[in-house]
């Protein structure tokens, strides 16, 4: 698309010529999300402020027969925003504005650009805080998480974003405007937000949203265990669960994991541990106590070789800043990493991960572990250089195999992060023919010309070549 | 030979005399009073395959149903031929409970589901009404709730994954197993909470929950319906987590006592519940409670089910059901204006609120010259409707009289989502096989 392009001034006429991007250099911020290794240039970038824009946006792009794509703050780790196509970046930045905070209903209304955190920081001094919390919440919007139907370390007993909106507005990929559910828990007919919620930006975009606010607990339980083992680890996951406790968290991370944040951050884990949880338990104080205690026991039985509770609350941040600083310690580890997301039954967690091991073995490619244990949510950190092709290859066969296992042990091939680009191959591991069909179905209902994110979630008769089908 | 035995003569061929109910049974199953023509009771997907596939041949139409409680909730239909209910695909498929989630036939009954839960300290966290008759199968396509929906949702909060027989017969699959997935599209959502409109649903993989060390409902009376709701806010604004907290009015469940009054639902380790039970107590007498009472063991079992049971229909006496979605500061204001508009009207109301979800069941009962009085009921029933759409919510009569629901539309409007509604129905049941005309705006 050339500059002077009839359809940039009529953009520009839309939302004003400095609210536009069109040159390459600028335009190249866009070209990817988190998982950096899947790049596609968007043609323009547009940063509309109200529905109305973005549905004046939408109808110009039908008008082009142009691709439009939705962004939030682009953390996805699937490559959900990439223009795979080129054409149209829709930035939500500027729609930031919490719009309504109703502390006596336990609702707010915000822009889909409003990042995750600043919600629970708005609310927190009234004593209550915004559930999902995915590790990105520092930068992720609000927009973005209905997109993925994010998670996060507290979806094991709060669930992930899908239970928590209660009303959406979108921009229709026609361009009207339309409200689905809204401030009351339920409305008659088909429930339109919830298949919204997780349809990754292609059935339209996302103006605002209704969301729950929760009361704050009144007090957390925060433990740490180091163990010699994975295994360890793991079967102290599925023993909290079989005594009937279930905690507010329940995270792993692996030797590989705990030396890398070790290193550059000096929590002082032993950095020939074999595994470390955390397990935090949250809500009314009274019995807490014995459920920790319980908790500490099942640590016991399972060879744990230290202990540590958080005293106060800065020391229970001091924990979550362990396990959330992880991501950024890989850079440690290799040049480059994929964050792997798979979802396998709790019980399946030691089998799955003994065969991760083997299949890094097979192929000399380092995996690190830190995961929602507590879900059975793996994240296999997938180490290499991307430099080096061989060790590319190695790594796409490496990525197969780990979600193969995960489809093979009875879990799916993506427990928060999407399928996007990056996962569209891997569809017919978990999906007949027959479920993609009304899949594809109900995307035509939402997005009959195909304009509104293409080149998403579905697999190609080349992903059914490369897993053999 | 007649049109009748024709068709029992077919269905035998696919389903046996035994997935057939007798014919004078029928009338259990009627909509509407419309007796189905048969009523099918197939025992595997293929069965099911088979009968879909008769019916779009032969030009019927199918209801799917499960325990056939919630059969009613609906526009009156035009025809009922065929209803087809999974009662009989009643298995537990797969049971791991170190995963806490467990896969089963729709046609499995909640209760017999809880008591093989039970063995492992396990259950399903929903409560909703007709418990001992209910299916999952039911439960998923009604998006079935009760008390408890305040600590622990819906079935939409549940419900992992299912398998459904599309009325071309294809089977499919959403979502999966595992507690996290957001492999493609959530179609969970789309079946769930669709009355049998888009496909039958054959299997379902839910989300469990320990059974709690113990469980305490307590009951609490007021002199009148704003301190009740008072109390209830302010337990809902505080850090207890009961499990339900439910304000009813004209009427408690299984006591006779005439005043306002606010039942709360408590679990967990004891030690919790004994400190909540505390809470719970300081706050009511500081509010003006005029009778706090615990109940544990059989009798609290007998009140919490009572509870839940509050919007069923006995058999034979006329009844009307509403229920209404609120945010739940809306919720005092709407009982109070139903109870005024109703306070000389020749019935009895008695209502519900669930605080915590918004939820208003109200129940008309004891008309009376001992018959529904059609005109009368409706405009009450639309001046209701108008309350709550006024304050953002939306009102369904659940039950009602034939005659009554022809004046009204059970639903209300769903406003301009309805062309993407009508177009989720024609693309998934293209040739109007199920359950046709009844749900919102004659889908
Ligand atoms: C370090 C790190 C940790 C992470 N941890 C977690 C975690 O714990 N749990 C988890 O679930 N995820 C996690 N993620 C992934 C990511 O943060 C989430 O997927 C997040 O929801 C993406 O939000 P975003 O605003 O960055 O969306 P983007 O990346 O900008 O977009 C993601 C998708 O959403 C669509 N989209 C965005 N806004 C809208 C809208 N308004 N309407 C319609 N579609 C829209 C886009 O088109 C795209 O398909 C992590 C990522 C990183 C980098």
């Amino acid at each position: 698309m050339k500059e002077n392009d009839p359809l940039i001034s009529e953009l520009a006429n839309i939302v004003g010529s400095e609210h536009v991007i069109t040159d390459p250099t600028s335009l190249s911020v866009y070209e990817c999300d988190g998982a950096t290794v899947f790049k596609a240039l968007p043609d323009v970038v547009v940063f509309p402020t109200t529905p109305q824009e973005i549905s004046a946006i939408v109808k110009l792009a039908n008008k082009h027969n142009v691709p439009f794509v939705a962004r939030g703050a682009g953390t996805g780790l699937s490559g959900g925003m990439l223009t795979v196509n080129g054409g149209i970046i829709i930035a939500l930045n500027r729609m930031n504005r919490i719009l309504e905070i109703d502390i006596a209903n336990q609702q707010a209304v915000v822009e889909p650009g409003v990042v995750n955190l600043w919600l629970t920081q708005a609310v927190q001094d009234d004593g209550y805080y915004y559930a999902p919390d995915p590790s990105s919440q520092q930068a992720c919007s609000i927009g973005g998480n209905i997109a993925e139907n994010s998670g996060g370390p507290h979806t094991l007993k709060y669930g992930v974003t899908s239970n928590h909106v209660l009303g959406l507005e979108v921009v229709l990929t026609d361009g009207e405007i339309v409200e689905f559910g809204g401030a009351v828990e339920e409305t008659p007919g088909y429930d339109i937000r919830g298949v919204m919620i997780g349809s990754e930006g292609t059935f339209g975009i996302v103006t605002k949203a209704v969301v729950r606010l929760l009361r704050k607990p009144e007090g957390y339980q925060t433990l740490l265990g180091v163990f010699e083992t994975i295994d360890d680890a793991s079967n102290v996951v599925s023993s909290i669960i079989a005594q009937g406790i279930i905690p507010a968290a329940l995270e792993m991370m692996d030797h590989f994991v705990i030396k890398a944040v070790e290193e550059a951050f000096h929590w002082g884990f032993p950095l020939d541990a074999g595994a470390v949880l955390i397990v935090e338990l949250d809500g009314i104080k009274a019995g807490m106590q014995g459920q920790a205690e319980q908790i500490t026991e099942i640590f016991n039985e399972n060879n744990c070789r230290e202990t540590r509770y958080a005293k106060d609350e800065e020391d229970r941040q001091q924990i979550w800043k362990s396990r959330k600083s992880a991501f950024g310690s890989f850079g440690r580890l290799a040049p480059n990493y994929i964050t792997q997301d798979g979802v396998v039954p709790r019980t399946q967690l030691p089998k799955v991960l003994r065969r991760i091991a083997e299949i890094s073995e097979k192929y000399d490619i380092p995996i690190a572990n830190v995961f929602h244990a507590g879900d059975g949510n793996i994240h296999p950190i997938v180490l290499f250089d991307e430099r080096d092709e061989d060790q590319c290859e190695r790594v796409e066969a490496v990525n197969m195999e780990i979600l193969r296992a995960c489809a093979e042990a009875g879990g799916t091939i993506t427990g928060e992060h999407g399928i996007g680009v990056e996962k569209m191959d891997y569809m017919p591991l978990i999906f007949s023919p027959e479920d993609l069909a009304v899949m594809a179905t109900v995307k035509d209902i939402f997005n009959p010309s195909g304009l509104c994110n293409p080149g998403k979630i579905f697999p190609t008769a080349e992903s059914y070549a490369k897993l053999g089908l | 030979m007649s049109n009748s035995n024709q068709l029992h003569e077919n269905l035998v061929q696919i389903v046996d005399e035994a997935g057939l109910l007798p014919e004078d049974q029928l009338s259990r199953y009627a909509i509407d009073d419309i007796n189905p023509q048969a009523v099918v009771l197939p025992r595997s997907t293929h069965e099911i395959q088979e009968v879909l596939s008769y019916a779009a041949d032969s030009a019927l139409s199918v209801i799917p149903a499960g325990g056939g409680t919630k059969l009613g909730v609906g526009n009156p239909p035009d025809k009922v031929d065929l209803v087809l209910s999974t009662s009989r695909l009643d298995q537990v498929l797969e049971y791991e409970p170190g995963d806490l989630t467990v896969t089963v036939e729709a046609g499995i009954r909640l209760a017999a589901l809880q008591a093989k839960l039970a063995e492992h300290g396990q259950y399903l966290p929903l409560d909703p009404p007709y418990a001992d008759r209910c299916t999952i199968g039911g439960i998923t396509a009604t998006n079935a709730s009760g008390p408890s929906r305040f600590r622990y949702g819906s079935a939409r909060d549940r419900v992992l994954g299912m398998r459904v027989v599309q009325s071309s017969g294809t089977v499919i699959k959403s979502g999966g197993k595992v507690v996290k997935n957001v492999a493609g599209y959530d179609l969970n959502k789309l079946y769930l909470g669709s009355f049998g409109t888009l496909g039958v649903i054959t299997e379902v993989s839910l989300k469990l929950q320990p059974l709690p060390e113990i469980e305490r409902t307590i009951l609490l009376t007021f002199n009148d319906v704003s301190e009740t709701v008072n109390v209830a806010s302010e337990i809902s604004g505080s850090q207890l987590l009961p499990t339900s907290l439910n304000l009813f009015v004209n009427g408690v469940p299984l006591t006779d006592s005439p005043e306002p009054c606010l039942l709360i639902g408590l679990d967990g380790p004891s030690e919790t519940v004994e400190w909540q039970i505390d809470a719970v107590k300081t706050v009511a007498q500081q509010n003006g409670a005029i009778g706090v009472e615990l109940y544990e063991g059989q009798r609290q079992q007998e009140l919490q089910g009572a509870m839940c049971a509050f919007p069923q229909v006995g058999a034979g006496t006329p009844t009307v059901v509403c229920r209404a979605n609120l945010r739940m500061t809306d919720v005092s204001g709407f009982i109070n204006t139903a109870l005024e508009a109703n306070e000389s009207a020749p019935w009895r109301m008695r209502a519900t609120g669930l605080m915590g979800s918004g939820v208003v069941y109200l129940v008309f009962s004891e008309f009376s010259n001992g018959d529904v009085p059609v005109e009368h009921t409706a405009e009450a029933i639309a001046n209701l409707r108008e309350a709550a759409t006024n304050v953002g919510g939306n009102l369904i009569v659940e039950s009602a009289p034939t005659a009554l629901k022809r004046q009204i539309d059970v639903w209300g409007s769903v406003g301009r989502s309805f062309e993407l509604m009508k177009s989720i129905k024609t693309k998934l049941d293209p040739i109007g096989l199920l359950n046709i005309g009844r749900f919102v705006g004659g889908i």
